[in-house]
């Protein structure tokens, strides 16, 4: 009997605490909704961006007269608790305007509840271009797997003068497969000629066979669009067998631990980014890189500055619609144009995709060096 | 005849309930009461062949990903396909074909007692440990399939744009179909069979009962119920992909009936509930509170580990689940609220 006491006493307590401290909001503020996996499987980079927005909003604190509140839910990196938490931003938490999720197919289960309630919502970082594909309400701060791929397939072309290039995917993520796809089709269109496509998956340890089939074939590209891991063993086990060819991948590779991982292996890989802290060309760039820096103590990251970018897009949105009207803001924000972004300056493409610079990173005595940036 | 009139009768007062919910309760709520009874199939689907046949099944989510995949390529319109499938054409004649609801719901409920009916050979002829081996890796296959089959489930892109069909009425409805049926079945003499299989599996043989015609009746109508619960739940998130599917959502299942108690369908529905409703409800702990001068910041994640202390407190103290193998009667609450109103010293004592 003891313990029932006990446990009742706590969930009284609990309910009490949660009944006292209800939402004292003052009516003037504006609340800007987040869902973010701050907890499972992508909880390190739902942290980042969750950073990223928490110092733009100490940049622009606020809008229209009126300060801005920040909403912080947790989705747990789970589709079911991603729905739940966007449903309760707009439900319980009135917000006017949510940024998330951090992946695109939790993304896919917040994004249609909002377009049913009219709130725009913005996420950083989900590539998959389903996600604002014929929607009103949804848009994205970084650019989509389409872009990506081929501004790949155009560096590969332009300056890396590539014409043989060999392809290897990891199947089981929709960003790779996606980001291949592209590439092998703008890399065709430009005359060159995709030799080899083989196929891994998440979590492989082993390419010496796709690595020796490749080498039969004497490519002199090697596209792995994959994330870190598979990538630093790729170079790894390539330089090991003696495949000298450069390797070429995506934005998933931007990570320290390729560095540690891959060793002198990964030298001179290169890829295709979201953003390096050396491309910042414009004002609002500079001052949050500042900020970001003395407030954590670490080098800005793709992350926290496309969560930066969430934030002021939303933010020069409400003010040109001069108001939190989803409607208005969700057209103001369509009609975003070179606008001066920390990744670069944006505008609002078809399906509310941005066009934006792409940034070429290259791995050089064991650091990440920025060497250009490539406009579509 | 009783009994009948009052589950009737509870059957019509969640009616009524329902309707009000419908009707003044924000998107938010309708939201979570879904994902509640869509748990409830759930675990009631998975409580049969766990909780009443005794057999360690792990492959729950090959089950639910094929309703939901069944379930959501049956419903999708032929113009929202051929946007969805955009690397690869989607097969024929899916790619034509749209059902509505009601008959997307059934044919994923039996294509998943299809693939039932095909494994079970397999799965029944071992038990135990090895039985729990089996049908984890049909699960794992089912996944893998969904993962790499491009052409039909559309690969890791996954499927978006399900019509949110999932109202109410249809969840609600089922899983009250799904507690009836089962809770039938359990009482009935197939159950009583089961249940002995349970038991002593070579005394119930013993006594004449065929083991695998049990078996299988069992694990085709679990399977048929989290094949429903699937495509409700495709209708309800509106985005599938194979990540849903993984070895998680069985394990979650697990400890929904296992903290309910084995064996109970009661403690399924409670288990299932608190799972649901209260995950949601523990979010106050990781928000930021002002109480008394005192500012508080939340902790994201904080939910989770009060949960995993629940659990832990569960199975210290409740070692058999909440209910210990114990169902909800009639007959039960009755002595229930007459031992209760025996406790008031000048309420009219129960004549005898």
């Amino acid at each position: 009997m003891g313990i029932w006491v006990w446990v009742k006493s706590w969930l009284w307590a609990l309910l009490a605490l949660t009944t006292l401290t209800g939402s004292g909001s003052a009516a003037a503020e504006i609340k800007i909704g987040l869902y973010l996996p701050m907890t499972g499987s992508a909880a390190a980079m739902g942290q980042m961006v969750w950073e990223g927005v928490q110092v733009a909003h100490r940049l622009k604190p606020a809008l229209l007269g009126r300060p801005v509140k920040l909403v912080l839910v947790d989705t747990k990196s789970d589709r079911i608790d991603a729905a739940n938490a966007m449903s309760r931003l707009i439900e319980k938490e009135k917000v006017a305007a949510v940024i998330g999720e951090v992946i695109s197919s939790d993304t896919l289960a917040g994004a249609p509840i909002a377009e049913r309630a009219g709130i725009p919502n913005i996420s950083p970082t989900a590539t998959n271009p389903l996600v604002t594909q014929g929607r009103t309400f949804a848009f994205r701060a970084c650019f989509v797997d389409d872009l990506q791929g081929k501004v790949a397939a155009q560096y590969a072309r332009e300056h890396l003068q590539a014409q043989r290039a060999a392809v290897l995917i990891d199947q089981a993520q929709d960003y790779c497969v996606a980001l291949a796809n592209f590439f092998m089709a703008e890399f065709r269109r430009r005359g060159g000629q995709i030799i080899a496509v083989t196929y891994i998956q998440t979590g492989d340890q082993d390419f010496t066979a796709q690595i020796s089939g490749f080498k039969g074939k004497n490519p002199d590209l090697l596209y792995a669009p994959n994330y870190y891991a598979e990538n630093a063993l790729l170079a790894r086990q390539a330089r090991e067998l003696g495949l000298k060819t450069p390797i070429l991948t995506g934005d998933g590779a931007q990570v320290p631990e390729l560095l540690t991982l891959g060793g002198p292996a990964v030298e001179g890989m290169v890829f295709t980014a979201h953003f390096h802290r050396q491309a910042l060309t414009t004002e609002l760039g500079k001052q949050f890189l500042k900020t970001y820096e003395e407030s954590y103590q670490k080098d800005l990251d793709a992350f926290a500055a496309l969560g930066g970018d969430c934030y002021f897009l939303l933010h020069q949105a409400m003010e040109k619609a001069g108001g939190t009207d989803g409607a208005k803001v969700a057209q103001a924000l369509a009609e975003t144009k070179d606008f001066p972004a920390v990744t670069g300056r944006i505008t609002m493409g078809p399906d509310h995709n941005p066009v934006k610079g792409v940034v070429i990173i290259k791995v050089e005595q064991g650091k990440f060096a920025y060497q250009t940036t490539i406009q579509p | 005849m009783k009994n009948r009139l009052l589950t009737l009768g509870a059957v019509a007062g969640l009616l009524l309930l329902l309707w009000g919910a419908q009707r003044f309760a924000d998107e938010y709520q309708v939201r979570l009461l879904n994902t509640a009874a869509i748990f409830i199939t759930l675990a009631l689907g998975y409580h049969l062949i766990n909780g009443v046949c005794g057999q360690l099944h792990l492959g729950p989510n090959a089950f639910i990903a094929l309703g939901a995949y069944t379930a959501a390529l049956l419903t999708l319109t032929p113009a929202e396909k051929s946007r969805i499938f955009f690397l690869e054409p989607l097969i024929w004649p899916f790619s034509q074909l749209t059902l509505p609801f009601a008959a997307a719901l059934c044919c994923g409920g039996l294509v998943a007692a299809g693939f039932a009916f095909l494994t079970g050979f397999p799965v029944f002829r071992v038990r135990g440990d090895y039985l729990a081996i089996v049908t984890l890796g049909f699960g794992e296959v089912v996944r893998v399939l969904a993962n790499n089959w491009q052409g039909l489930t559309n690969g890791p892109l996954g499927l978006k744009g399900l019509a949110p069909h999932t109202t109410l009425w249809w969840s609600w409805g089922v899983a009250v179909a799904a507690l009836l049926v089962i809770t039938a079945l359990t009482r009935s003499g197939y159950g009583r069979a089961m249940q002995a299989i349970r038991e002593d599996e070579i005394a119930a043989r013993a006594m004449g009962v065929d083991v695998f015609r049990h078996l299988m009746l069992a694990y085709l109508l679990s399977a048929f119920f989290l094949g429903v619960g699937g495509g409700l739940l495709a209708h309800l998130v509106t985005t599938i992909s194979p990540t849903l599917f993984t070895f998680f959502l069985t394990f979650n299942l697990l400890i929904i009936i296992v903290v309910g108690g084995l064996g109970s369908a009661t403690g399924a529905v409670l288990a299932a509930l608190l799972f649901t409703v209260g995950g949601e409800w523990l979010r106050v702990v990781e928000e930021p509170h002002v109480l008394l001068g005192f500012s508080y910041p939340g902790i994201p994640g904080l939910r989770m580990v009060i949960f995993s202390l629940a659990l832990l407190l569960v199975i210290i103290y409740f070692r058999r689940g909440l209910c210990g193998g114990r169902e909800f009667t009639w007959e039960g609450l009755g002595r229930r609220l007459r031992r209760l109103k025996g406790r008031i010293p000048f309420g009219a004592r129960p004549q005898r």
